[in-house]
């Protein structure tokens, strides 16, 4: 990996501060970083927690670790696709990890580049000194826009791009460095004011990866705040804002009737374009003056002279209608059932194009169920949504979200069980499908289907391979394990995961209960990408206990095979204590005690593989079975001889009695005849 | 019913065919009825107490009484078969006693030779049973089978 130039002493990152040594067991990040959080990086995480980092391997300076949220696991596809890049301009996400904080619980963390300087917008300012134009468009705009180029470059977005994460250099004057956005799911920490209507309308974690244009879209709405030198809205709520940017579009509803510079202006309106491909490109930013010259005309919305009302929310246009209906779904679903909102579209706004649509989607819905279908309802209430405003997200019974965005929606801490539910029938429906071809101008409905089907198999799927949980990790690489087992232990990959087990087979107190549970099983099969769903699935199974231990034990030894995991004598000695004195499944207590002899050999050398192997030698197991088969078919027959012996008493008696009568006459004939010999020839 | 009534018809017949035989030996053979009927008495006691199947016993003890009369009869027909003759015979102590021990005998063996045998057979069959047990132990113990049954009898008793 390349590093950055080395940065000027600053005290806010510690850049200069002498590498302690390391201490023995110390936690590392990526087995380098260690998080020191005793030296907190005031405003460095544009809004998280961010500490001072020291890289124990190389003494790499300029770096910090940047707090990531609970349930907000970052986006995995920015360490790769940023891995080698080195530009003062961006802070570049170098490796996340977690580590034990103060309050006993593990907190995770991004180490990343530091910035050299501090926020474009200190922390907790209500107004900073208005910047000019020269300085907004030389210092914030040019690299601004080469960084967001690169970033296209690489398939990525930024989705942080707000003034209080954008740095200034130490000697003010510059060009500004982007910040860290690298701590959760895209756009998790934006406030409502710099995303783009329809990214704001859907919770943080459900905001989806976007498009560079939404990075635009921020930059336009940081280049305004940073001329007005004020944050505009302030105050309002994220539903509020949103609402107010659908009915006077995205820069008059942020700038009203301030003065700003024309260039300013017409930078920033093209910028916060309502619809993405009318906001200029990165490249074409990079020369401000095209870029102002470049204006797309966009229809403004059509109003009504008459609001529509629902739920108590007035109306004037298809916009703010999907926008309501989407907020409001029961009210919403009643207004397009009853055929008060097509009648409205076609008689009072005057679309009748799209009243057609509204009415055709309404007589669906009423062939197909009655007026207490809830999930009819919630499914006309998701078409109505993206034929009146195609550009707005998936929404789904209250819930707005983005197809990509439902691995983090999942498993975000703030999503309650109902909305957990929610997001759960968007996946069992395949509702990103049906939502896609409800606006397949703006999207591939193909892709979406493929994707929604995955999902639903995912969630389909038996045992503990599937379900939810296994959803929550295939669809979020970097959620850490969250089993009850490893709570104070940070596992994100296999490799940890199996030295986390051997560390925990030292607890006496787990060794009875087997080591994978129903979260570390759904972890592995999404890691593993469903390579041993069949093994993990019968781990569910109730079975017999030993079964159920070489099921565990086939797993764990796949594992340390595929990720060349060290030897693990620990785990080992807990199957083996697992599986008893006896190895039920062989039936020759001969070869039981060679077998087991042989697995407590094993145990130091910690291979599972070759425990497995003891335990599930085939040819040997078919001999058993056949010897045991034939050992139980001569108990039979040793019991029915017995039996018989026993139940001959009778007979035998008689017998005796028959022979020794016998006997008796025919030692009287004898006597009578030798009698008579005797007789004659004396 | 009918099978009784034959034997009963076949042992009637046979009374009346032994009473014939008796009363002809008694009126052409008196002597030899005489000597016969004194030695012959355990014989004649047996007869008529002997439940044993096919008077099995008094078959051995009547065998054994005429093996014991032999000499006696043959000296009385080779003596003139007279009545002094038989007299003769009886008043020596030796023949009697020696007809009677002869059919005391025959009923001693005629009871213990059974009882041998039976004590022979049964000694048999334990160890047989004792074999098979073992093999059938060591079978349980190999495998994991369950004990027989009387095995674990014997190890409750234990």
């Amino acid at each position: 990996m390349s590093m950055p130039p080395a940065k000027p002493a600053s005290p806010r990152t510690g850049a200069a501060a002498p590498t302690p040594p390391a201490a023995a067991n110390e936690p590392l990040i990526a087995g380098r970083y260690a998080v020191d959080l005793n030296r907190p990086l005031q405003g460095a995480g544009g809004g998280s927690a961010a500490y001072a980092v020291t890289d124990r391997r190389d003494n790499r300076a300029g770096l910090m670790a940047v707090q990531v949220a609970h349930g907000a696991p970052p986006r995995l596809s920015v360490f790769t696709a940023l891995a080698e890049l080195s530009d003062p301009r961006l802070v570049v996400p170098l490796a996340y990890g977690g580590v034990m904080g103060r309050e006993g619980r593990l907190q995770w963390f991004v180490v990343c580049t530091a910035p050299a300087g501090p926020p474009l917008w200190p922390h907790e300012a209500t107004t900073i000194r208005p910047w000019n134009d020269a300085d907004l468009v030389a210092r914030v705009l040019r690299p601004a826009a080469a960084v967001l180029e690169m970033l296209e470059a690489r398939r990525q977005t930024h989705r942080g791009l707000r003034p209080g994460n954008l740095f200034g250099d130490p000697g003010g004057s510059g060009p500004i460095t982007l910040g860290c956005a690298w701590a959760g799911p895209p756009g998790y920490a934006q406030p409502a004011l710099f995303e783009p209507p329809y990214m704001a309308m859907c919770a943080p974690s459900a905001r989806g990866e976007g498009q560079i244009a939404d990075d635009v879209y921020a930059l336009g709405v940081t280049l305004l705040v940073l001329a007005l030198g004020r944050m505009p809205l302030a105050g309002m709520d994220a539903d509020a804002i949103v609402r107010r940017k659908l009915e006077q579009g995205c820069f008059q509803a942020l700038a009203g009737d301030a003065r700003l510079s024309p260039m300013i202006a017409d930078l920033a309106g093209g910028m916060m374009a309502q619809q993405p491909e009318h906001r200029p490109t990165p490249v074409l930013l990079s020369d401000p003056s095209a870029a102002r010259a470049r204006k797309v005309a966009a229809r403004p919305p059509r109003l009504a002279p008459q609001a529509l009302e629902v739920g108590g929310i007035a109306v004037y246009d298809s916009r703010s209608l999907a926008f309501a209906v989407a907020r409001q779904p029961e009210a919403g679903a009643r207004l397009v059932r009853t055929g008060v909102a097509d009648h409205w579209l076609r008689r009072v706004l005057g679309d009748s194009t799209l009243a057609g649509r509204i009415e055709e989607i309404q007589r669906i819905r009423n062939s197909e169920g009655g007026p207490s279908d809830a999930l009819a309802d919630a499914r006309l209430v998701m078409q109505a949504v993206a034929l009146l405003d195609p550009l707005a997200p998936l929404c789904w019974r209250g819930v707005a979200l983005w197809p990509d965005a439902i691995g983090s929606a999942l498993v975000a801490d703030s999503v309650d069980a109902t909305t957990r539910g929610r997001i759960e029938e968007v996946i069992a429906q395949e509702i990103p499908f049906t939502w896609g071809l409800a606006r397949a101008d703006h999207c591939n409905p193909m892709l979406l289907r493929q994707q929604a089907k995955e999902q639903r198999a995912l969630l389909r799927q038996r045992g503990w391979a599937g379900g939810l949980q296994r959803l929550d990790y295939s669809l979020n690489l970097l959620l850490p394990c969250r089993s009850k087992l490893l709570s104070d232990r940070p596992v994100t990959r296999m490799r940890d995961l199996l030295l986390a087990l051997e560390a925990l087979s030292g607890r006496e107190d787990l060794r009875t209960m087997p080591p994978i549970d129903r979260e570390m099983a759904a972890f592995i099969a999404a890691h593993t990408e469903g390579k041993l769903d069949k093994q993990i699935a019968g781990l569910g199974d109730a079975g017999e206990p030993e079964d159920l231990v070489i099921d565990q034990l086939s797993v764990l030894a796949e594992l340390q095979k595929r990720y060349k995991a060290p030897a693990l004598p620990g785990l080992a000695g807990w199957i083996v204590e697992l599986m008893g004195p006896e190895l039920k499944g062989w039936h020759n207590r001969a070869t039981q005690a060679a077998r087991q002899q042989a697995m407590a050999e094993a145990v130091p050398a910690g291979d599972l593989s070759a425990m497995l192997a003891l335990l599930q030698d085939k040819a040997a197991r078919e001999i058993d079975d056949r010897d045991f088969a034939a050992a139980q078919a001569a108990a039979r027959n040793l019991d029915i001889r017995l039996a018989r012996l026993r139940a001959s008493s009778d007979a035998r008696a008689e017998a005796a009695t028959r022979l020794g009568q016998e006997g008796a006459a025919a030692a009287g004939l004898t006597a009578l005849v030798a009698s008579i010999v005797a007789a004659l020839l004396a | 019913m009918k099978k009784g009534g034959a034997d009963t018809a076949r042992r009637g017949s046979g009374l009346w065919l032994q009473g014939l035989i008796c009363g002809a030996l008694v009126t052409l053979a008196t002597p030899t009825a005489l000597l016969g009927g004194v030695l012959l008495l355990p014989s004649v006691l047996v007869y008529f107490f002997d439940d044993s199947e096919g008077r099995a016993t008094l078959r051995a003890v009547l065998l054994f009484g005429l093996a014991g009369s032999v000499r006696p009869l043959l000296a009385l027909w080779t003596g003139g078969h007279s009545i002094d003759t038989s007299l003769s015979l009886l008043s020596d102590v030796t023949v009697p006693v020696l007809a009677w021990s002869a059919q005391g005998a025959g009923w001693l063996l005629a009871q213990a030779i059974p009882l041998l045998i039976r004590v022979a057979l049964e000694g048999q069959t334990k160890v047989e049973m004792a074999r098979l047990r073992g093999e059938r132990r060591k079978l349980a113990e190999a495998w994991g089978l369950p004990a027989h049954p009387s095995d674990e009898g014997e190890d409750a008793s234990a």
